[in-house]
């Protein structure tokens, strides 16, 4: 089987092309922003180098969130529209899970104001602690692991596609055009509207 | 030559599949309106928030309309920009995904030459032409010596002239979007109120805060005085203040620069105020003017598509590390 992998919710970007349990191409840099310019020269080098086509791919697995808004437009947006053109199924994943999996603890990612978006997980990526947007706290599960800087002590993710992979290849796939972003939180015009009501 | 477009540059998402830059196929604008109306205005992040939802689903549709398949497309266009950067991204993204896949030129699109080619689908270009674009974001006079040259004579200074009209609106009452509504009460009130001309200068610029601002004003002093504006006459005065510096300006512009043809285009090119004082000044100037259906007015696809094999045709085809831009001049 020849799988596809985007991750593009956090500043570290991945793409994989993974075919029969085996990473044939990973991108996993954490170079910062910009992932709309960089995101499909990166895909396009991808198949260039595994020698596959779009076409040759058989599923998509997909980060659609927590993190970075625009982030995980940018990357939900690809996967969707390769999905539905190509006619393959489709498999969310979660960002933090995906930050978590080389390690079991707390994925942690920024989302100012105080608050973060967490999420535990156990070596085997059981969620100890599910997605949340929370306020910062020292009391989930260490390590704390994540991209950004905080006042605690937090190590740098070390992700693990294949175990990602391994655990969601069954997972039930999910119609493209129903497929949406996992924000964990409203946009502030919405909660000031939900506010008054 | 088929083009598949995508326009996404605000709270509309569209797809729409042109043939040779004249023929509509397909178009589907799935438009956002209701949602941001319970805001008072688009809320970018919502905006994104809804054509990353939409955006397969409109393609869908687009195609089973034209009864075409993807791979039946010979390009794809997208509009690039100016807009809001989210809301253009998920059309860019899919639009560079299906570039991809399918090994298409992908061909990018300023928002601006799309509304002036949406008039290329009601009928052909003659050039040379003055172009004046009106909407929610834009108000510019335009000079295109052939197709895809252009040449900005002037623009706003400040406010585009459908922003004014719908901060007009609500300083009258009337709910969001303002602007139809501002035009559609104007016809039913009387120029009564002393509201000053915008700038009147010797330049093709525009200028519109400083009406808006003595709308405000106005209105703020009738308020602490005790009276209430009569909102049918504000509409009035304020509308031929726009209409008349918009006519004067485009029409100093077609003669100076000793053209015939006139094109309107934009939402606020749907301004029956407008559409009327424009229509009579170029018969009697006998200018040629085309103002396009209503329906090519407000943001669409279908433009874009019509825009998109004239850029082609010049050449321009973007790599897949197009970006999208909130800013970016027409040229």
């Amino acid at each position: 089987m020849r799988y596809l992998l985007i991750d593009t919710a956090t500043t570290n970007l991945v793409v994989a092309i993974i075919i029969n349990g085996e990473i044939v191409y990973i991108y996993n840099n954490n170079d910062g922003h910009d992932t709309s310019s960089k995101m499909m020269p990166i895909l396009a080098e991808a198949f260039s180098n595994a020698k596959l086509k779009p076409q040759d791919i058989d599923k998509i697995f997909v980060v659609n969130g927590p993190g970075s808004f625009t982030g995980i437009r940018v990357g939900l947006t690809v996967a969707k529209t390769m999905a539905y053109a190509l006619n393959i199924p489709i498999i969310p994943l979660s960002s933090l899970e995906v930050m978590a999996s080389g390690n079991g603890g707390t994925a942690l990612i920024n989302a100012r104001r105080g608050y973060v978006f967490a999420g535990s997980y156990d070596n085997d990526l059981g969620a100890v602690y599910k997605d949340s947007y929370v306020l910062m706290s020292d009391k989930l599960p260490r390590p704390y692991i994540s991209y950004d800087k905080f006042d605690c002590e937090t190590i740098l993710p070390k992700i693990d596609v294949l175990k990602v992979i391994k655990k969601h290849e069954h997972d039930d796939s999910v119609n493209p055009h129903l497929l949406k972003p996992n924000y964990l939180k409203l946009t502030e015009a919405e909660e000031k509207l939900h506010s008054h009501d | 030559m088929y083009i598949l477009a995508i326009e996404s540059s605000c709270d509309e998402t569209s797809v729409s599949i042109i043939k040779n830059g004249c023929e509509e196929i397909s178009t589907v604008v799935l438009s956002q309106i209701d949602t941001h109306t319970n805001y008072g205005g688009v809320v970018p992040e919502i905006a994104s928030r809804m054509h990353v939802e939409n955006i397969t689903i409109v393609i869908d549709e687009a195609l089973k309309k034209a009864n075409m398949r993807l791979d039946d497309i010979d390009a794809f266009a997208v509009t690039y920009g100016p807009g809001l950067i989210g809301s253009l991204l998920v059309g860019l993204m899919a639009a560079k995904t299906l570039a991809f896949i399918y090994n298409k030129p992908l061909i990018p699109v300023h928002h601006i030459a799309g509304h002036i080619y949406a008039n290329n689908l009601v009928k052909r270009l003659e050039f040379p032409l003055i172009a004046l674009v009106v909407s929610g974001g834009h108000t510019e006079l335009i000079y295109m010596k052939e197709d895809y040259s252009f040449e900005k004579l002037g623009g706003t200074l400040d406010d585009a002239v459908g922003e004014a009209y719908d901060k007009v609106a609500r300083v009258i009452g009337v709910p969001y979007p303002g602007g139809p509504k501002v035009d559609k009460l104007a016809f039913e009130g009387d120029d009564t109120y002393n509201l000053p001309l915008p700038l009147d200068d010797d330049s093709y610029n525009f200028s519109f805060s400083g009406l808006k601002s003595a709308v405000i004003n106005l209105a703020h002093n009738e308020e602490q005085r005790g009276n209430k504006i009569n909102s049918a006459n504000m509409a009035c005065s304020f509308q031929n203040r726009v209409v008349k510096i918009l006519v004067k300006k485009t029409m100093r512009a077609l003669k100076d620069y000793k053209v015939n043809n006139l094109i309107v285009a934009g939402g606020v090119a749907a301004n029956k105020g407008l559409r009327k004082t424009l229509t009579k000044a170029c018969a009697d100037a006998g200018i040629n003017l085309i103002i396009p259906e209503m329906k090519y007015c407000t943001d669409n696809a279908a433009m874009i598509g019509a825009a998109a094999y004239y850029a082609y045709k010049r050449g321009d085809v973007a790599g897949l590390d197009l970006n999208a831009k909130a800013v970016v001049p027409l040229n």
